[in-house]
């Protein structure tokens, strides 16, 4: 492992609690997934989002799935996740509000200058306004130009951090904060344009099944790192917006899955699946 | 408008918002020298000037950071320890700084330091004379400036790159040699009858 | 492709032997890039930046620089640069005009997370109505983001200031971006005789980790780092750490001042320093001003000559002191709020000597007449 996760000898006894489980039982190096939760110290350390936050659930599973946590940098964006992403055991990125998709651009090409022979996977993660609405120019113009980066998206269907505006990614007729009589358009089918822009792998899913969730968040990241860019949005409630209780984040995904409003979805392209079998070949051997 | 000439890096509390000593004027050294209370003066002198401050210290303490303490480059480890070892010889305490992130709900004063609020941990712990080690320098000054304005603290900052102006006495490219000579003059004094506080 | 050989910036400046060449601005930004050792340059098209991009082009096609593109819009450039900076390599960007103010907001965010980006600003008017001609208005917008800033006034400032600026942009203890600013079509259109480095040497790399807040790139501490943290509440912890990081900013700004000495031999030009009336401006403006001198000297009248090179920092002990004995203070600019005269009244102890005249705008030159009036009025 390399010397980023060692304590310096003498320094043992005075490092807090966290930073030793951190280096005596962390991801890094290990391989670990979802079905691992619970037994490594995990890469997110507490946090102020709130209690049943979606988006929190998800950023802890995405950061459980990570296939290689000791040389991923992540992007983030001004958000809720953003107050998270400083407790995050990564090198990750806030830049400003929108910019996300074109700072990982620039991170991940400097990377592949100072690394040509390594793994640097480069993930972005960042809001539904962030992603769909004010960067959108730019999530998408990084998928035109085959940035080899994951974009993935917190998907709580509003502008959560500045009090529960209207995003793109609302549902019609939603009634919010400045969008007084009900939002006027439908949700935007951002997975439908991330497959006409030539990502490789688009996916949507939900921390209601989170081992699906990391399965898709290991593909994306690895068909990123060889094939091509990669889409995936999470569906991830906010309690404090939408004003239902914290325990009943999961109920409300169930409830647009029950009612067909919600539904997982992959689309892979014929390269980034040749490429996942042909790993698979390799894992055999 | 403060006169500028006149500012001098003294220990605190300087009040509301004090100053970054840079823009009072306050100049780094070059190579071969150390900063004293915003003077420069040669490295030696300032040596002399931070064993001398270590041992009248009723409570020295040393802040080492992510630089040292994580060993994650050749030459760390010699630093890390030549940096323990000054702490040992003059009885000082360690409190950590492993990263820079803010902190939630907050830290514990009692076991590190963080450099949006170190003057807590320095008010909790009563320190009054504090060496910084291994941090880096946009993050040092940051700590440093809080310390001068709310607390009493004497700062030291033993820096590896071009060292701090904020810090009222810096050694700029600090090495495991330049903190063995710091032990050395240490032992000196000691032996010469200068006595911990 | 030239074989280059990394040659410390000292000898690099002030040994190596030169050749003249007679090129365009453009050109030389060129000759200076070609020299910079830059590991990725990112462009957007913009009159009057877009020729020295090409050109900045053509230079990765050679091979002197690692990486190349254009980007989708100019606030997208500057933080696809930023993201390039903060994992610890060289960049260099361009633009001018609506493309400065398009990514603004970006400005402020370069300085305050430390970053030494290099980037040429070719100004021009902004909009509306729209202008692609020379005006320095958006000088005005920038002298508060925190940005170190350089005003060329010939080819030979272009070349110098760009190669230095990375040298001194990159120092731990003030690793800022720099912007360098040259005046539309007026230098970057226009040819010069420029002396230039032998082009088998560049500037040594960039070293990421003596940057001042870690690189992000997972091979250096801490592993728990966001770029840029922040402490999101209301409270005086909050503040004071957000105040003690603006302050830091404006540290490093006047850290650079020595620098600045070192390299560019300071940070104003002099000419006839004890001259009754002064003229104090940057860039073309002081071209300019000089003819006017020539004029006023043929009709007897004495006066003097302050190129200022660097804005931020801004030489306010220079200033003040040239200032002093000098009866009137002429300050010809190319923009319309007259920001050369604003600062400059805001240093000198008895501004109502300065007088903020002539000003041209829209594109237009600055005939010296123009300032020989000026002149003529002081001198009766
Ligand atoms: C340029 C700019 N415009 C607006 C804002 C205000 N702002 C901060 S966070 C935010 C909402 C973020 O929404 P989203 O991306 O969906 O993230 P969420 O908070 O919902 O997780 C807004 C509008 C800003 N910080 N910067
Ligand atoms: S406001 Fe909503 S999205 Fe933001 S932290 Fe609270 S629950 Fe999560
Ligand atoms: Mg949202």
């Amino acid at each position: 492992m390399k010397g980023l996760f060692k304590i310096s000898p003498g320094y043992e006894d005075v490092m807090p609690q966290e930073y030793l489980d951190l280096v005596n039982n962390g991801p890094y190096g290990k391989n670990y997934g979802v079905d691992d939760l619970g037994t490594f110290k995990e890469l997110l350390e507490e946090h102020p989002l709130c209690a049943g936050c979606g988006l929190a659930l998800s950023m802890r599973l995405v950061l459980a799935s990570l296939p290689a946590p000791e040389d991923t940098i992540m992007v983030g964006s001004t958000g809720c996740s953003s107050l998270a992403f400083t407790q995050v055991a990564v090198h990750n990125i806030h830049s400003l509000f929108g910019n996300q998709n074109a700072v990982a651009t620039g991170l991940k090409r400097a990377l592949k200058i100072r690394f040509p022979d390594k793994v640097k996977d480069v993930v972005v993660m960042a809001g539904d306004g962030a992603t769909v609405d004010i960067g959108l120019d730019m999530v998408m113009h990084s998928w035109f130009r085959r940035e080899k980066i994951t974009t993935i998206m917190l998907d709580n269907e509003a502008y959560a951090n500045t009090g529960g505006q209207e995003s793109g990614m609302s549902q019609q007729n939603a009634v919010l904060n400045m969008a007084p009589t009900g939002k006027k358009f439908p949700k935007i089918a951002l997975p439908e344009v991330a497959k006409a822009s030539g990502c490789a792998y688009v996916g949507v899913v939900s921390p209601a099944q989170p081992k699906r969730l990391g399965d898709m968040v290991r593909k994306a990241i690895l068909i990123a790192r060889e094939v091509g860019p990669t889409y995936l949005q999470l569906y991830s409630p906010c309690p404090t917006n939408y004003k239902f209780k914290s325990r009943e984040t999961m109920q409300k995904i169930k409830e647009r899955m029950e009612s067909g409003m919600f539904e997982v979805m992959e689309y892979i392209t014929p390269e980034a699946e040749a490429f996942l079998a042909e790993m698979k070949e390799g894992d055999k051997q | 408008m403060t006169a500028k000439s006149s500012y001098k890096v003294l220990p605190g509390p300087e009040g509301y918002l004090p100053p970054a000593a840079a823009t009072m004027s306050v100049m780094l050294p070059d190579p071969g020298e150390g900063l004293v209370e915003g003077e420069i003066v040669p490295q030696e002198q300032a040596i002399n000037k931070i064993a001398e401050k270590l041992l009248s210290a009723k409570n020295p303490t040393f802040f080492p950071g992510p630089l040292v303490l994580w060993a994650w480059k050749d030459g760390v480890i010699e630093k890390a320890v030549a940096a323990k070892e000054l702490a040992d010889v003059v009885g000082a305490k360690i409190i950590p700084m492993p990263d820079y992130r803010p902190k939630y709900p907050m830290i514990n004063p009692e076991i590190e330091i963080n450099p949006n609020h170190p003057n807590l941990t320095i008010w909790h712990n009563k320190i009054d004379v504090c060496v910084f080690v291994g941090v880096h320098c946009h993050f040092a000054n940051i700590a440093l400036k809080i310390i001068r304005g709310g607390t009493s603290c004497y700062t030291i900052a033993l820096c590896g790159e071009m060292g701090h102006e904020d810090a009222m006495i810096t050694l700029r490219d600090v090495k495991a040699d330049t903190i063995r000579k710091i032990t050395e003059a240490v032992k000196e004094m000691k032996a010469g009858g200068v006595v911990s506080g | 492709m030239v074989e280059q050989k990394v040659l410390e910036p000292e000898k690099l400046f002030f040994e190596t032997q030169r050749t003249e060449l007679f090129i365009t601005g453009s050109e030389v930004v060129k000759e200076a890039i070609k020299r910079a050792n830059v590991d990725i340059a990112i462009s957007y098209p913009i009159t009057p930046q877009s020729e020295s991009m090409h050109l900045v082009g053509d230079l990765y096609a050679e091979g002197y620089v690692k990486e190349y593109f254009r980007g989708e819009n100019e606030f997208a450039v500057m933080s696809e640069v930023m993201g390039a900076s903060m994992a610890g390599v060289r960049v260099f960007t361009a633009t001018g005009g609506p493309g400065t103010l398009r990514a603004f907001e970006n400005f402020p965010n370069w300085s305050g997370s430390r970053l030494p980006i290099v980037c040429a600003f070719m100004t021009r008017g902004v909009n509306a109505p729209l202008s692609i001609q020379p005006d320095t208005i958006e000088m005005a917008f920038m002298l508060d983001t925190g940005m170190i800033m350089f005003h060329a006034e010939t080819g030979q400032d272009i070349f110098d200031m760009i190669l230095k600026a990375y040298v001194i942009a990159e120092k731990t203890d003030v690793h800022l971006p720099i912007g360098i600013f040259m005046d539309g079509f007026f230098v970057t259109h226009t040819r010069d005789k420029v002396k230039v480095t032998p082009e088998e040497f560049k500037l040594p790399p960039y070293k990421p980790y003596c940057s001042p807040i870690p690189v992000m790139d997972m091979e250096n501490v801490p592993v728990r780092h966001m770029r840029d943290p922040f402490v999101m509440k209301s409270n005086f912890i909050s503040y004071a750490a957000h105040a003690s990081w603006q302050q830091e900013i404006l540290a490093a700004v006047e850290r650079s001042r020595k620098y600045i000495y070192r390299y560019l031999g300071g940070m104003v030009e002099v000419e006839n320093k004890n001259a009754d009336i002064l003229i104090i401006t940057s860039g073309t403006a002081v071209s300019q001003s000089r003819e006017a001198i020539e004029l006023a000297k043929q009709e007897g009248i004495d006066v003097g000559l302050v190129k200022i090179k660097c804005l931020r920092p801004f030489p306010v002990d220079e200033i003040r002191e040239l200032a002093a004995n000098a009866k009137y203070i002429i300050v010809p600019e190319f923009n319309r709020v007259g920001w050369m005269c604003r600062e400059l009244k805001s240093v000198i102890e008895d501004n109502s000597k300065v007088i903020g005249a002539p000003r041209v705008f829209g594109g237009m030159t600055m005939p010296p007449k123009l300032i020989l009036d000026e002149i003529r009025r002081c001198a009766n």
